[in-house]
C-alpha cells in the first residue's frame, strides 16, 4: 500500500514536481494532486479513514475544481427544479441521485457515513450495485445543494436522478421473476426430498399408504410452482399460439402440465407414476435462465440510464424592462430574450442581440476550439459562453433546440441499425416443430402397440428434447462476460453487442477526446539563456489571451504581465508591448520574416516561438496530444481490421494524427450527417463497423454502427447511443472487449454444442421407451450444470 | 413411522413462512444490492462513533 509513485487515493502515478501528503492510517500517504489531497483529507478529518482498510478498488481521481461546482449546485436549490424529482414528504425531502465515482462497497459506506453525520440527513440508503442513493432529509435544516456538495466533497458526483418508466417496470419484472425462481427453487427442494425417499425404496417397505401420504404432500408442493412459477410459460405459449407460430415455451407448457395433470389422475386413482419432482425441478432450472437473461438485460438498461442524468437547464429570462428571472429552460418560448453570463451553459437555440463571446461549442462539434461570436450570430443550446455576456433572442423552443434533433437523428439511427439475423429464434421455431411432431409420432406409436406406458414416453421425449441447456447457452456466457468486464471498468449496455463484436472488419475512430487528449497543451519548451523561463511564459500568456485561436489555451496561466496594442497576423501569430517592449509569438516562418535570421538548431522542432525583434526567446511544441499507449493500440488493431478516422475537425490536422498512427483513410470536416451517411455507405458495402467515439457529434453514428463504443468522459448523449462504455480514457479496453467477445463467443459455441449433442443422442433413448421421465430430468439437469459451468469460467479476471 | 404424519406437515408450514420471508424480502429490496452487504460487518465504526460522542 506505501506506493510512492502512485496515489494513495486514486492509484493514479504521482506527480514528481508537487507533492501532496496526508497522513492515512497512520502513515505519511502520497498523492496525486490537490484535488485527490483535498478528498482524502475530507476522509480523514471525518475520521472515515477505515475506507481506506476495507476497499477493493482506488476511489476517482479528485476534482480540483471544487470552488466552481460550488455555485453551479446551487440552482438544484430552485423549488421549480426541486418538484421535477423530489418527492415532498411534508417534513422531509426525499431524491434519488446518481452517483459517479463508486468503484467498490466500501464507497458506499463512505457516502452513507459522509452523509448521516450532516444535521438535517434523515435516511440514507447507497447501492453499490446501481450506484444510486436515495436521500431523505429535512428540508429546513440542510439544503440540498449542501448535500450535493457533501457528496463532492470526498470525491464523488452526485445527480439528482429519475427512472423512467420503462426501468420501473424491469423491476417490477425482475422481481416477479425472483420471486417464482426462489420459490420453485424452493418447493424443488422439498418435494425432491420426500421423492428421493420413495426412490431408495428398494426393498419396498413403504407402505401403500405411506407413499400416497407423499404423494398428497408432494401434490400440495408442487401446485404453488405449476400454476405460479410456471405461468411465465404458459403465457408465452398462449401468446406464440395465438400468434399461429410455435415457440420453446409450447413444448414446455405440454410437459409441465401433462406431467401435472397425470400426476394427479395417478394420486387420486391410486395407481400410476408420479413425476412431481421432474416437474418442479423442470420449472426451476428453465426458469433460472430466464432470469439470468432477463438480469443481464435489465443491468445493461439501468447503466445506461444512470447515464441520462436528470440535468435541468435554467436560464436567466430578461422581460422588457430589463428585469432578470430565473426560468427552466423548457419553459422558455421563441421571442424571449436570455441573458448569458460568461462562464454559464447557453440554455437553449438563439441569436445574439448584444455582447459578443467565445462559445464553446465542443459538446456539438467535437472540436475544443471556441468559437468567436458577436451579435447577429447564431448560439445554440448546451454549448458554454466562455468570456462575454450575451443577450440572446431566443428562435427555437427547447424541444426543437440543435441538441434535441441531434439526439432525434440518433433515436432514428437506432431504429435503422443493422439487426443480426436471429437465427437462433429461427432455429428453436424448427426445432420445436421437430420436438412436437416426434413425440406425438412416438405417443402414437407405443398407444398403436398397446403400451400403458405411451403418455410417460411421450412425456420423456419432451423433457429429453427440451432445450433448456441450450436456453442457458447465451445468456449465462453473456451474463459472466459482461461481469468480467464490467469489473475492467467497461460497460456492455446491449447484451448482443458481445455477440456482433466477433465479426466487424472495419473500426471507425473519432479524432478529438478518443485518440486525443482534447486540449492543446505545451508539449516541449526550450528557453534562450537571456531570459527566465518564467518571464518568457508570462509574456507568451499575455499575448496570447487576445488570441482565440485554440492554440492560445495551452498558454494560459497566473501572470502578472499584461500586453498592450495586441495585433493578430492571421496565419501568423501575435504580436504585442509588454513593459513598452515589442514582442512576437507565432510561426517559425515569421520568426525568420521579422528577424532575417534562420533559427538556431534547437533540440525539438517547435511549432509556436516567441520572439523580440533580434533574437529568439522561447520555442514550444504546442499540440493536442494523442493518449497514453494510443500508438501500440492502433498498431495492434491494424493488423487485423481496417482503420478509418472520422473527424469534424480541419483535414489538416485529422491527416496529422492519421499520420502519426499510421492510419490510411482519415476523413476531416465531418457533420453528424455526413458521419452517419459514411457509415452507412460502408455498411452498404458489407462492411460491419465499430465506432468509437465521445462527442455529441458522434451520437448519430454511434447508434448507426455495428457496435458502438463510448470512451471515458464521452457526453451523455454519446453514451447513450453507444452500445459500450468504457469507464476510463483509455483505449486499451478495446483489446480486452474484443478478447473477450471472442473467447465469449467461443463458450457459447461449446455450449450449444454440448447441449444439443445431449439433446440428440438422449432422443433415441427417449422415443424407445428406456428412459424414464425421471432420468430424463436427470440428465438434463446435468446438461445445465454443465453448461453454466462453462460459462463461469468466463468469470476469471486475469482472462485475458 | 406416525411421527412422520406430524413433522412432515410442520415441514410445510415451515416452508410456507419460509417463502412468505422470502417475498417479503424481495418486496422491500432487499436483494436489490447484492455487492454491498457482504463487506458491511467490515465497518465497526457504530462503536467507535458512540465512544466519540
Amino acid at each position: 500500500m506505501s506506493n510512492h509513485e502512485n496515489c494513495y487515493h486514486c492509484g493514479l502515478p504521482n506527480d514528481p514536481q508537487q507533492e501532496f501528503f496526508t497522513t492515512i492510517l497512520g502513515q505519511p500517504r502520497q498523492l496525486c494532486c490537490p484535488g485527490c489531497h483535498a478528498v482524502a483529507t475530507a476522509i480523514v478529518e471525518n475520521g472515515l479513514e477505515s475506507y481506506y482498510q476495507f476497499r477493493t478498488e482506488p476511489a476517482e481521481k479528485g476534482d480540483d475544481a471544487l470552488d466552481i461546482t460550488l455555485a453551479k449546485l446551487a440552482i438544484y436549490d430552485q423549488p421549480e427544479l426541486q418538484e421535477e424529482f423530489v418527492y415532498d414528504e411534508g417534513k422531509h425531502k426525499q431524491i434519488q441521485l446518481t452517483i459517479e465515482g463508486i468503484t467498490c462497497a466500501a464507497c458506499g459506506w463512505l457516502i452513507e457515513k459522509q452523509l448521516i453525520k450532516q444535521a438535517g440527513i434523515k435516511q440514507v440508503a447507497v447501492n453499490v450495485a446501481e450506484r444510486r442513493a436515495v436521500v431523505t432529509w429535512e428540508s429546513a435544516t440542510i439544503s440540498l445543494s449542501k448535500i450535493l456538495l457533501t457528496i463532492k466533497r470526498i470525491g464523488y458526483h452526485a445527480m439528482p436522478f429519475q427512472p423512467d418508466q420503462h426501468e420501473q417496470s424491469f423491476i417490477n419484472e425482475h422481481k416477479r421473476y425472483l420471486k417464482k425462481v426462489g420459490l420453485a427453487g424452493i418447493m424443488t427442494m422439498q418435494v425432491m426430498m420426500l421423492m428421493t425417499g420413495l426412490y431408495f425404496d428398494l426393498f419396498g417397505n413403504i407402505g401403500h399408504e405411506t407413499r400416497q401420504y407423499f404423494y398428497w404432500i408432494a401434490l400440495v408442493l408442487t401446485t404453488p410452482v405449476v400454476f405460479y412459477s410456471g405461468s411465465v410459460f404458459y403465457l408465452g405459449a398462449f401468446k406464440a399460439l395465438a400468434a399461429k407460430t410455435v415457440n420453446m415455451d409450447v413444448p414446455v407448457t405440454i410437459a409441465v402440465l401433462g406431467t401435472y395433470l397425470a400426476g394427479i389422475k395417478s394420486v387420486l386413482l391410486e395407481e400410476g407414476e408420479v413425476y412431481f419432482e421432474s416437474i418442479c425441478m423442470f420449472v426451476f432450472l428453465l426458469l433460472l435462465s430466464r432470469f439470468l437473461e432477463h438480469r443481464a438485460r435489465q443491468k445493461a438498461a439501468q447503466v445506461s440510464a444512470n447515464l441520462m442524468q436528470h440535468i435541468p437547464v435554467t436560464a436567466n429570462q430578461l422581460d422588457e424592462k430589463g428585469n432578470l428571472t430565473t426560468q427552466l429552460a423548457k419553459s422558455l418560448s421563441v421571442g424571449d430574450k436570455v441573458l448569458v453570463k460568461a462562464g454559464e451553459t447557453v440554455p437553449i437555440d438563439g441569436i445574439i442581440e448584444r455582447g459578443e463571446s467565445r462559445i464553446d461549442e465542443s459538446m456539438l462539434t467535437g472540436e475544443f476550439a471556441p468559437v468567436a461570436k458577436v451579435a447577429g450570430d447564431g448560439v445554440y443550446g448546451g454549448t458554454i459562453n466562455q468570456n462575454g455576456v450575451l443577450e440572446v433572442r431566443v428562435t427555437a423552443t427547447l424541444k426543437n433546440a440543435l441538441v434535441n434533433q441531434i439526439i432525434r437523428l440518433q433515436t432514428s439511427a437506432l431504429i435503422n441499425k443493422p439487426k443480426i439475423a436471429q437465427t437462433a429464434d429461427r432455429f428453436s421455431k424448427i426445432f420445436v416443430s421437430i420436438v412436437l411432431v416426434l413425440s406425438a409420432l412416438t405417443f402414437g406409436f407405443w398407444s398403436y402397440l398397446g403400451s400403458e406406458q405411451a403418455f410417460w414416453i411421450m412425456i420423456a421425449v419432451l423433457i429429453a428434447t427440451c432445450p433448456c441447456a441450450l436456453g442457458l447457452a447465451t445468456p449465462s456466457a453473456l451474463t459472466c462476460a459482461m461481469a468480467n468486464l464490467n469489473s475492467h471498468g467497461i460497460l456492455i449496455k446491449r447484451a448482443d453487442a458481445l455477440e456482433q463484436l466477433t465479426k466487424i472488419d472495419t473500426i471507425a475512430l473519432d479524432k478529438t477526446g478518443t485518440l486525443t487528449k482534447g486540449a492543446f497543451s505545451i508539449e516541449k519548451q526550450v528557453f534562450a539563456p537571456e531570459i527566465h523561463e518564467s518571464t518568457a511564459l508570462g509574456i507568451a500568456h499575455a499575448l496570447e489571451t487576445a488570441s482565440e485561436h485554440p492554440i492560445a489555451s495551452a498558454f494560459l496561466s497566473n501572470t502578472d504581465f499584461t500586453a498592450r496594442n495586441v495585433k493578430v497576423e492571421p496565419g501568423k501569430g501575435l504580436m504585442g508591448h509588454v513593459d513598452g517592449e515589442v514582442f512576437y509569438i507565432g510561426s517559425p516562418q515569421w520568426f525568420a520574416e521579422v528577424t532575417g535570421h534562420t533559427l538556431v538548431v534547437l533540440p525539438l522542432s517547435p511549432n509556436v516561438i516567441l520572439f523580440n525583434e533580434h533574437q529568439w526567446l522561447a520555442a514550444f511544441v504546442v499540440s493536442d496530444e494523442l493518449k497514453e499507449g494510443t500508438d501500440t493500440v492502433i498498431d495492434e488493431l491494424r493488423a487485423r481490421y481496417a482503420m478509418c478516422l472520422l473527424s469534424g475537425d480541419t483535414q489538416k490536422q485529422v491527416d496529422k494524427v492519421a499520420r502519426a498512427l499510421n492510419i490510411q483513410n482519415a476523413m476531416g470536416e465531418m457533420t453528424p450527417e455526413s458521419k452517419m451517411a459514411y457509415m452507412q455507405d460502408a455498411q452498404r458495402d458489407g462492411s460491419r463497423v465499430l465506432m468509437m467515439g465521445d462527442g455529441i457529434n458522434d451520437a448519430p453514428v454511434l447508434a448507426q454502427a455495428d457496435v458502438s463504443v463510448a470512451v471515458g468522459n464521452a457526453t451523455d448523449v454519446a453514451r447513450s447511443a453507444a452500445d459500450v462504455i468504457f469507464l476510463n480514457a483509455e483505449l486499451q479496453g478495446v483489446q480486452r472487449v474484443i478478447g473477450i467477445a471472442e473467447l465469449t463467443a467461443r463458450k457459447i459455441k461449446q455450449n450449444m454444442a454440448w447441449a444439443l449433442g445431449y439433446n440428440v443422442s438422449i432422443l433415441p433413448f427417449a422415443v424407445s421407451g428406456i428412459l424414464h421421465p425421471w432420468m430424463a430430468m436427470v440428465g438434463m439437469s446435468l446438461s445445465s450444470i454443465i453448461v453454466v459451468a462453462n460459462s463461469a469460467r468466463l468469470l476469471k479476471k486475469d482472462l485475458l | 413411522m406416525s411421527i412422520i404424519y406430524v413433522l412432515i406437515p410442520i415441514a410445510v408450514i415451515i416452508v410456507a413462512i419460509a417463502i412468505g420471508v422470502f417475498f417479503w424480502a424481495v418486496k422491500s429490496n432487499q436483494f436489490d444490492d447484492l455487492e454491498r452487504h457482504g463487506s458491511s460487518i467490515l465497518f465497526d465504526d457504530d462503536i467507535q462513533s458512540k465512544k466519540d460522542d
